[in-house]
């Protein structure tokens, strides 16, 4: 077979793989859709995203909110086919499965797997590349924050990509320290909880200004950007994403920036569950859940935690959390490792309960507001159980 | 009666969590009617000289290495511990308390010497997943946790481990895990170990401050029970 026909056999197939499997639920048509499509064709991801202007996303947090973010500000200031993973997909397969659906798209932003960056980046020689941020998750899979940064470090050595990242990160400042063309974009400076000592040279970084600069010269590159210091984390990717956008041409003016930012999606949904509305937050490793306690404002919480692949299968990162916020609250904790995060608030003081499930938690609260913050999984498995989803974003 | 626990550098040796052993201590030790004060060590600081009990937590190599070199040139530690406070080192923090450790370029170089252990990093695959170990004293009942290490770490003939390995890797050697000698506690498991074995947090608190009345926990137990029957 000639290389291009090669190509056509393998997304034929893979589109019909996928569309068999839609039964499988959400994601994994995409996925198997794309295993079919590398199987017949190795080197698919490279010949269909040939000639098109990439973007990779990546990161700890946000880069499904962020990745959909940029695709829906591409859609509206670029005028042009953007393609992008509907379900997150963010491997290999679920990649090669993206860039087959809509194959004259110019556009394609695409989320991608921290460890799966260097592969990925090297495949699609992308015009643009989104680093969010770098904090601890999934340490039993990914390993430490260093190490990933590591990888990075060595993957962006070169000048044909600009790489847009959050300079107070010293994680990303290391990861871009060879790379060609970085803006970097400060909020003000802010603690990283993860980097009491540089990623470079590993001296303690002093942090008693509230910013970094190492011995080393780690920290010592101007930035680009200088936005808000008061821009919370979800605002903080809208503000990386839009310089993305304005770099493959978009317009983007400071008021309809400013708006943007304002508007800025958050990974809350509101579920429906014993009659009661709950704004549910995802939260799925410290920084995210650090994050999600700050916007807990009703006096009732539900506490989901499970452990499999996806949440960290180690769950001691619940002590590295402080909880005062929830001080005073009633809580209810939920989920296969309930009784993990039950004790940890127990020990912090604050009255807590266990329910065996979602809907057994929400029962057991009056009919007053309700938050909850789920872990990732507990996530999939409330969107499963069906308990009257409206899923969209409360703000 | 008072009690001064001091945390080591949970900035650098707080990756897995196990700054939670402070505050399982701190909880167990207040429902006892202790005094409790936590000094908590960072950077600079010095190491005080008269603490009760000192806890080192897991962290990646670089802070490992930065943790280590503080810990030999202000001494405070081992001086301590030659005067018989309590220790309990986790992950990294067992590694340093040992004779000898990689260093983060992989050369060995000198740990702390509180006990006789000796550290190397070989070619097996990363060691991580759940550790359940049977004690052989302290009328410890099968203790649980989460490892997550490289090193594997040979103990010298005379060292007591924590325990005996029943699945997980522990030690490395042997299927020893961890280390019991004197007042000098180490182990691979995070969780953190104290949260996830309550039995374990009372040993270290008696070793510090001898006998104790008993404390009925009931969340503490029920969560240790569920690892428990989880995992054996
Ligand atoms: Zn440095």
């Amino acid at each position: 077979m000639t290389g291009s026909l090669r190509l056509s056999t393998a997304c034929i197939a893979g589109a019909l793989a996928g569309r068999l499997s839609i039964g499988l639920g959400r994601g994994r048509g995409e996925t198997l859709s794309g295993r079919v499509i590398l199987a017949l064709d190795p080197k698919a991801i490279s010949k269909l995203g040939a000639g098109r202007d990439i973007i990779l996303v990546s990161g700890t947090n946000g880069k499904t909110t962020s990745t959909k973010n940029l695709t829906s500000i591409l859609r509206d200031f670029a005028g042009e086919g953007v393609s992008t993973s509907e379900s997150g997909a963010n491997m290999p397969a679920g990649i090669a499965a993206l860039l087959a659906q809509k194959p004259r798209n110019r556009f394609a932003v695409i989320e991608c797997d921290e460890m799966y960056l260097p592969k990925i980046y090297r495949l699609l020689s992308p015009k643009v590349v989104v680093l969010l941020n770098l904090s601890r998750d999934q340490l039993h899979r990914t390993g430490e924050v260093r190490k990933v940064s590591r990888l990075w470090h060595e993957t962006f050595t070169k000048d044909d990509v600009t790489i847009v990242i959050d300079r107070d990160d010293p994680f990303l400042e290391y990861s871009v320290a060879n790379a060609g063309h970085v803006i970097r974009t400060t909020f003000g400076g802010r603690r990283h909880p993860d980097a009491a000592t540089c990623p470079s040279c590993a001296a303690i970084l002093d942090w008693s200004t509230g910013d970094y600069l190492c011995p080393c010269g780690l920290g010592s590159k101007l930035p680009d950007v200088r936005a808000d210091k008061r821009l919370n984390g979800p605002q903080r990717n809208t503000v990386l994403v839009i310089e993305a956008a304005r770099l493959m041409g978009a317009e983007i003016l400071a008021d309809e920036a400013e708006d943007l930012i304002n508007r800025s999606p958050d990974r809350i949904y509101d579920f429906s569950s014993a009659g009661q509305t709950i704004s549910t937050h995802l939260a799925k490793n410290p920084e995210s859940w650090r994050q999600a306690l700050g916007e807990v404002t009703s006096d009732q919480v539900i506490l989901s935690v499970n452990a499999r692949g996806i949440d960290g299968r180690d769950t001691s990162w619940l002590w590295d959390i402080d909880y005062s916020k929830l001080l005073g609250k009633k809580v209810v904790c939920t989920g296969e490792r309930r009784l993990d995060i039950a004790y940890r608030l127990s020990v912090q003081g604050i009255d807590v309960s266990v329910a065996s499930s979602f809907a057994e938690a929400a029962e057991t609260l009056a009919n007053e507001p309700i938050q909850a913050i789920v872990s990732y999984t507990a996530f999939q498995d409330l969107l499963a159980a069906d308990l009257g989803i409206n899923k969209g974003n409360s703000k | 009666m008072s009690l001064t626990i001091v945390r080591l550098y949970h900035d650098l040796l707080g990756t897995y969590g196990d700054q939670g052993n402070a505050e399982i201590l701190i909880h167990r030790a207040k429902a006892r009617n202790l005094d409790v004060e936590l000094v908590e060590v960072t950077p600079g600081m010095a190491v005080p000289r008269s603490g009760d009990i000192y806890l080192l937590g897991g962290g990646e190599d670089g802070p490992q290495s930065a943790a280590l070199e503080m810990l030999i040139s202000d001494g405070g530690l081992n001086y301590a511990a030659a005067g018989g406070a309590t220790v309990l080192a986790i992950c990294a923090g067992f590694q340093i308390i040992g004779a000898s450790l990689p260093d983060s370029h992989g050369q060995i170089t000198s740990g702390l010497g509180l006990v006789d252990a000796h550290t190397i990093y070989d070619s097996s695959p990363r060691s991580v997943g759940e550790l359940v170990i049977q004690p052989s004293r302290g009328e410890l009942p099968v203790l649980t946790g989460f490892e997550n290490h490289q090193g594997l770490t040979r103990l010298g003939q005379d060292m007591p481990p924590l325990g005996i390995v029943r699945s997980g890797v522990g030690n490395g050697f042997d299927r020893q895990e961890g280390i019991w000698h004197g007042n000098v506690f180490g182990s691979y498991m995070h969780g953190p170990v104290l949260a996830r074995n309550p039995e374990l947090a009372d040993a270290v608190l008696r070793s510090a401050v001898g006998p104790m009345p008993e404390f009925k926990d009931p969340f503490a137990e029920v969560f240790a029970i569920e690892r428990r029957n989880t995992l054996t």
